[in-house]
């Protein structure tokens, strides 16, 4: 048998076999802030960074139309437009007032099957309700992040 | 995705190495004490962040572990006579005790002070639980002993094995915090093991095949919970404990013992994984007992006389494809040890992290990498001590629990995820 087709092939020396492409981005996701403070991360997020597919977007408030949206540059988005191609939406919290966006966005995400994960910045004691309201939908959550989860995660997952 | 020079920050553990640096701020496991089982026993060989030492047991019952190669001439001391309270290289009759002094060189002059001044690289090894511990840090920084509850535990509530994994350290921890793998690579050991079924807890995990998570830091490290649906209006809750930076446990299933890991490199390419189980308020049966020493649950079979597994890569793990086919081991590779070895040595001695498509599911890794990453920089730079060297960051518990939709698992929990003497683990 030889060294490639078995187990062992798991060295260094075989690793050198192993084909190599370039990747892509794996996905085209949102981040949308939730409320006031959010937004000073998202657009301090949104400049570090030249994130290939990521969009960045603050809730504005409610509209004929559905969610009004403003993106990082200020042009305004209904939500419906806003994950017309997006594939994982990130919602990014300071404290409650955003809550009822939360629940909004989250709805608006599980019928459209798009991944949702939350970023709840600061001691989570001062956002437990937009906590409760991402829990339902956001496959993901983190209670306690900091700014840099916000960047860490979006470069882990190539955005 | 990490970055080339991230990955290597976090991988490389050698001498001189910045994440070489940071495990050597915590006492690890050097070996399990049975390695050692009586005063003057053969010494034993051990390799532990890419340094070559011996660890060996004197006539008084203390405990060594000093640079494997004698001073005069560079020959192992794994070929030393342990007598006398001291380890003789057989080559020409230098005599180390375990703290590396050298007490006698017989070529020397009767009253010669010549030995006084060769002292050999040594650590401190200290016996805990099942677990000889070692500290390979600054001894002027040496940190109060460890309090993990597995090894505090009477002996008979306790059983603690190792094995050795042929992969870089990090990729063996990443799998002890990752919680959506079970429901998939494990699906048979619920069903099967001796050490997990009949757990009200196995149904609502293969119920539901595709979990929540929240990662929420704690002093130590993090708790990964693990969500999944149980009854109407109610959340089947996984918590996993890691302390940095390689403890991690598994949230326990019913009355079972509950179990964990630590993961300990070698060297670069090769770590051991020290797996343990134990009962807080009771003593584990005979047939608990005998499960483990057979492999079952979080151990191994081992190569009688090693810590090799029977199933490694030499042999492709034994792979059972009628057992695939049968769905009675997810993988066709028997026991959950193996099931993770099997796939954590296919990535590659050191994984290329740079080629990784992670997805939001992966965010216990990615925080566990963050902090690591964190951790390692301000101890480098600004001489910061780590999360995880005190040891009140030590008493930590796993916990499975059932918790009604509205309520935040560790605000919950609080209690459930802290060691608490005699009272019983958090479990479903």
């Amino acid at each position: 048998m030889f060294m490639s087709e078995c187990a062992r092939a798991a060295s260094a020396a075989e690793s050198r076999f192993r084909i190599d492409r370039p990747i892509a981005p794996a996905r085209a996701p949102r981040i949308i802030a939730l409320d006031e403070g959010a937004a000073g991360v998202t657009r301090r997020v949104a400049a570090q960074h030249g994130w290939a597919n990521a969009r960045f977007f603050v809730c504005e408030g409610g509209s004929t139309g559905g969610l009004l949206l403003r993106d990082i540059d200020g042009l305004p988005t209904l939500l419906d437009d806003a994950l017309a191609r997006a594939d994982a939406v990130f919602l990014v919290a300071t404290e409650d007032s955003g809550a009822r966006y939360a629940r909004t966005i989250g709805r608006a995400c599980f019928e459209r099957g798009v991944m949702t994960a939350g970023f709840v910045l600061g001691d989570g004691y001062e956002a437990d309700d937009a906590i409760a309201a991402l829990r339902p939908h956001a496959r993901v959550l983190l209670p306690t992040a900091d700014e840099s989860d916000v960047v860490e995660v979006l470069t882990a997952l190539r955005a | 995705m990490l970055r080339k020079e991230i990955n290597d920050l976090l991988t490389l553990t050698g001498p001189g190495t910045p994440m070489g640096a940071l495990f050597r701020q915590y006492w690890m496991p050097a070996l399990l004490a049975e390695e050692l089982p009586e005063d003057d026993c053969p010494p034993v060989r051990v390799k532990l962040l890419s340094e070559r030492l011996i660890a060996f047991r004197d006539s008084q019952g203390r405990y060594g572990l000093i640079d494997e190669f004698c001073a005069h001439r560079g020959a192992s001391l794994w070929f030393g006579r342990n007598e006398e309270s001291g380890l003789r290289c057989p080559y020409h009759g230098w005599k180390y005790d375990v703290t590396g002094q050298c007490i006698e060189v017989p070529s020397e002059a009767e009253n010669s002070s010549f030995c006084e001044n060769v002292k050999l690289t040594a650590y401190p090894l200290v016996k805990i639980g099942d677990v000889l511990w070692t500290y390979m840090g600054d001894p002027a920084t040496q940190p109060e002993l460890p309090e993990f509850e597995f090894a505090l535990v009477p002996p008979e509530h306790t059983y603690t094995s190792k094995r050795l994994q042929q992969c870089n350290w990090l990729q063996a921890f990443e799998g002890g915090i990752d919680s959506s793998h079970v429901t998939w690579l494990h699906s048979g050991g619920l069903k099967n093991d001796p050490l997990f079924k009949g757990a009200k807890g196995n149904e609502y995990n293969q119920k539901d095949t595709k979990p929540f998570f929240e990662v929420a830091d704690c002093d130590g490290g993090l708790f990964v919970g693990a969500r999944r649906n149980a009854e109407e209006g109610t959340y089947y809750w996984r918590i996993t404990p890691w302390v940095m930076p390689a403890f991690t446990m598994v949230p326990p299933r019913g009355d079972h013992p509950i179990h964990g890991h630590f993961w300990i490199p070698i060297d670069d390419q090769n770590c051991w994984a020290y797996s343990f189980d134990y009962h807080p308020i009771r003593p584990l049966t005979d047939a608990e007992r005998q499960a483990m020493i057979d492999g079952h649950g979080v151990h191994s079979r081992n190569i009688p006389g090693t810590y090799r597994p029977a199933a490694n890569m030499d042999n492709d793990y034994l792979m059972d494809r009628e057992a695939q086919k049968r769905g009675e081991d997810y993988s066709g590779i028997k026991g959950i040890a193996i099931q993770d070895a099997s796939l954590q040595e296919s990535m590659g001695p050191i994984v290329d992290r740079t080629k990784e498509r992670l997805v939001p599911a992966d965010s216990g890794i990615i925080k566990a990498r963050q902090k690591l990453r964190k951790a390692v920089i301000a101890l480098r730079d600004e001489g910061v001590t780590p999360p995880g060297v005190d040891p009140a960051h030590h008493r930590v518990r796993s916990a499975a629990v059932v918790l009604p939709q509205a309520e935040a698992f560790l605000d919950a929990c609080r209690d459930d995820v802290r060691v608490r003497p005699g009272v019983p683990i958090s479990s479903v």
